[in-house]
């Protein structure tokens, strides 16, 4: 296998990737504040994709134009496929969502779908059933030569503007009034408006920004692609969704890490030979062992009381995830003394068999070294990684949002 | 002393249930107020819909003369009254700063885009928000100084999450604090403490109403002492008037040992 192969590859994997994250962001940032599955999340990338082809078709955009035109162009056909689903996202919220609030929780769930199913059937009268495409530009099928590999400059485009926006969303979540607002909504929204936060603007805000993201998706993959399906967002969506809920639902670097590791399995599962990949099963066992020996230690490392915290006890605890074959097992088999630590013991044996196993597959895919699989079984290489990834962290990779109760 | 809080003859009733039944009461500037009562006395739900998160079905509340019932809890907060909880309800994955910040929110108001581009403005906002948080975490010395700012609260001791609770609350400069229970598990010397610190509170000027069952704690701040039974007021006046009330033994302890005691 060559470098320039790899190389595209885990170009095209990170594309697809970070067109998921741009996606399972929205979805995990409403679940974070409401712990509802947003359905019609997928739809809106679509229209976002639509409203994209629509402008650009109406502008009549071609090779034929100036350089600035064709830039003003995508520009308007951006600003569009912004602006569209954020007012959607708003209106959806206000309408469908905002009025069941509060009631059991299949309820909005079942209205999320009912709008995805609205929503796809408006695109089909407004836009029609076929796909809509857009002409070829010379920039959709533009590539640079870095080293002798050939790469397309719209995944590069991908690639970087999704990671800025991506930072941007950190910071705004993390450093911003809004963001300490939304962080507080999600962790408990009726002392936050007794904080003084108004929940219903952050929760719209949460909306839009969540749709703003899915529309810049829905705009990148019409440049990439060159056509989209009114049913496109079902399967986007779907998969988004999986991404989240891989991260672990509720965190948003959770979102991100979760989509990359779709596209990655998706793009590499049936492009490259066992033997490479397997070294991809080494690298989870890497971050699995660091989960076990330093992530996961380190933060229950916080949960003793304070007026418990000794250094003895505190090496207890860590000798648990560290050295979990003997303490572990011991603790988990001896006579339960102490919640906090036999509550570890389980964890950490848990997170042991995980590693255990990533070890043996990778082993297997060694002895197999030269097998490729075939395209047909992509989806179902997905599938398994998933499963496998959640069976042993079931809060996903980088875990769940969920609030520590005090 | 102007009258801060006025409740005028406030009902709220959950299905056939009267919580609280035409309550009225006042709270005046720079005054400590207790309410007692045995436990379903309809206390928690006074502070509830004080605080805006339960319309009172009817009756008005007035702050500072202004009706404040049926206004979203957000609202209530932003006119002046902010308060803590029973059971404790801090953001527990965000940092210690960062919950006073939050309790900071309704004083702030710079815009979306204005904090996305970091503006002069706001960044001297920021930075001034964030002495402001760490000069209410000084009111409680040694407890929130220095690294322990950065800590989750999650991972305070009890009686810290407590104090933090009630820093909080301060960080919007309420015209009316109301706390819930704020010694409610802790131990005697850790009572104390808080105690004195409603003190100094009141030194400070702040105006309190707080909901208590340590009758110590109770004896040793309030001005005023009012006590609830079954939703209804059944006496007020200082915390001795109150506790020989005959009416108030029979809810404590019985009608025989309220005999008894006449």
């Amino acid at each position: 296998m060559s470098l320039d192969h790899i190389v595209s590859v885990t170009i095209g994997g990170l594309t697809v990737g970070m067109i998921y994250a741009l996606i399972a962001l929205g979805y995990t940032m409403v679940y974070g504040v409401l712990k509802f599955i947003n359905f019609a999340h997928g739809e809106v990338f679509t229209i976002g994709g639509y409203v994209a082809a629509f402008t650009l078709l109406t502008l009549g955009v071609n090779d034929g134009m100036s350089a600035i035109a064709v830039a003003g162009c995508l520009l308007a056909a951006v600003v569009a496929s912004v602006l569209v689903p954020m007012a959607i996202g708003f209106l959806v919220e206000r309408i469908a969502y905002r009025p069941l609030r509060g009631r059991a929780r299949i309820i909005p769930l079942l209205s999320a779908i009912g709008v995805s199913i609205v929503m796809q059937q408006s695109i089909i009268l407004v836009f029609g059933s076929k796909p809509v495409t857009i002409p070829t530009l010379a920039l959709s099928s533009a590539s640079i030569v870095v080293g002798g590999i050939r790469i397309r400059v719209l995944a590069l485009v991908i690639i970087v503007v999704s990671a800025v926006l991506m930072a941007g969303l950190t910071y705004l979540v993390k450093s911003t009034r809004i963001g300490k607002a939304m962080r507080a909504t999600s962790q408990d929204m009726e002392a936050a408006e007794m904080m003084g936060i108004d929940t219903n603007k952050t929760i719209a805000f949460t909306f839009i920004v969540g749709s703003a993201l899915a529309g810049i998706g829905g705009f990148l993959v019409i440049m990439y692609y060159g056509s989209l399906k009114f049913d496109a967002g079902f399967l986007y969506g779907l998969k988004a969704f999986t991404a989240a809920v891989l991260g672990g639902i509720g965190n948003i670097p959770g979102a991100v890490v979760g989509a990359l590791v779709l596209g990655m399995t998706e793009t590499y599962g049936v492009s490259v030979d066992l033997g490479f990949l397997a070294w991809f099963v080494v690298a989870g066992l890497v971050l699995g062992l660091y989960v076990q020996m330093v992530r996961i230690p380190r933060r229950r490392l916080q949960h003793i009381a304070e007026d418990r915290r000794t250094p003895e006890y505190e090496r207890s605890l860590l000798n648990v995830y560290r050295l979990t074959p003997y303490h572990g097992v011991k603790t988990l088999l001896a006579e339960r003394t102490d919640a906090l630590l036999s509550v570890s013991a389980e964890h950490a044996v848990r997170l042991m068999a995980g590693n255990v196993f990533l070890a043996v597959v990778a082993a297997v895919m060694f002895v197999n070294a030269n097998v490729r699989i075939d395209t047909r079984w992509q989806p179902v290489i997905a599938f398994v990684v998933l499963m496998v990834i959640l069976m042993f962290r079931p809060s996903g990779i980088l875990g769940e949002a969920i609030t520590e109760k005090v | 002393m102007g009258t801060i809080l006025e409740l005028q003859g406030v009902s709220m009733s959950f299905g056939g249930l009267k919580a609280v039944d035409s309550l009225s009461f006042d709270v005046r500037e720079n005054e400590i107020v207790s309410i007692i009562g045995p436990n379903g006395s309809g206390k928690t739900t006074t502070f509830n819909v004080i605080s805006g998160l339960y319309e009172p079905d009817s009756g008005d509340i007035l702050l500072k003369g202004e009706s404040v019932a049926g206004l979203r809890p957000d609202q209530v907060h932003d006119k002046g009254i902010s308060r803590t909880f029973q059971s404790l309800r801090l953001f527990s994955n965000m940092s210690v700063l960062d919950n006073v910040l939050v309790g900071m929110h309704s004083v702030t108001d710079a815009g979306l885009i204005a904090s996305m581009l970091r503006l002069p403005k706001v960044r001297r906002e920021e930075a001034a928000m964030r002495v402001k948080a760490r000069e209410i975490l000084e009111m409680f010395p040694g407890r929130f100084s220095g690294p322990r700012q950065q800590q989750p609260a999650f991972s305070l001791s009890y009686a810290n999450r407590r104090r933090l609770e009630i820093a909080r609350a301060l960080a919007s400069e309420p015209a009316l604090l109301l706390l819930d229970e704020p010694v409610a598990g802790m131990n005697p010397m850790e009572s104390r403490e808080v105690m004195e610190q409603i003190k100094v509170l009141r030194d400070k000027g702040y105006t309190i109403l707080m909901i208590e069952h340590d009758m110590h704690v109770v004896e040793g701040v309030s001005d005023r002492v009012i006590a609830m039974d079954h939703g209804v007021k059944i006496a007020e006046g200082t915390y001795t008037e109150v506790a020989n009330d005959p009416q108030v033994v029979e809810a404590y302890l019985g009608k025989r040992a309220a005999e008894a005691t006449a």
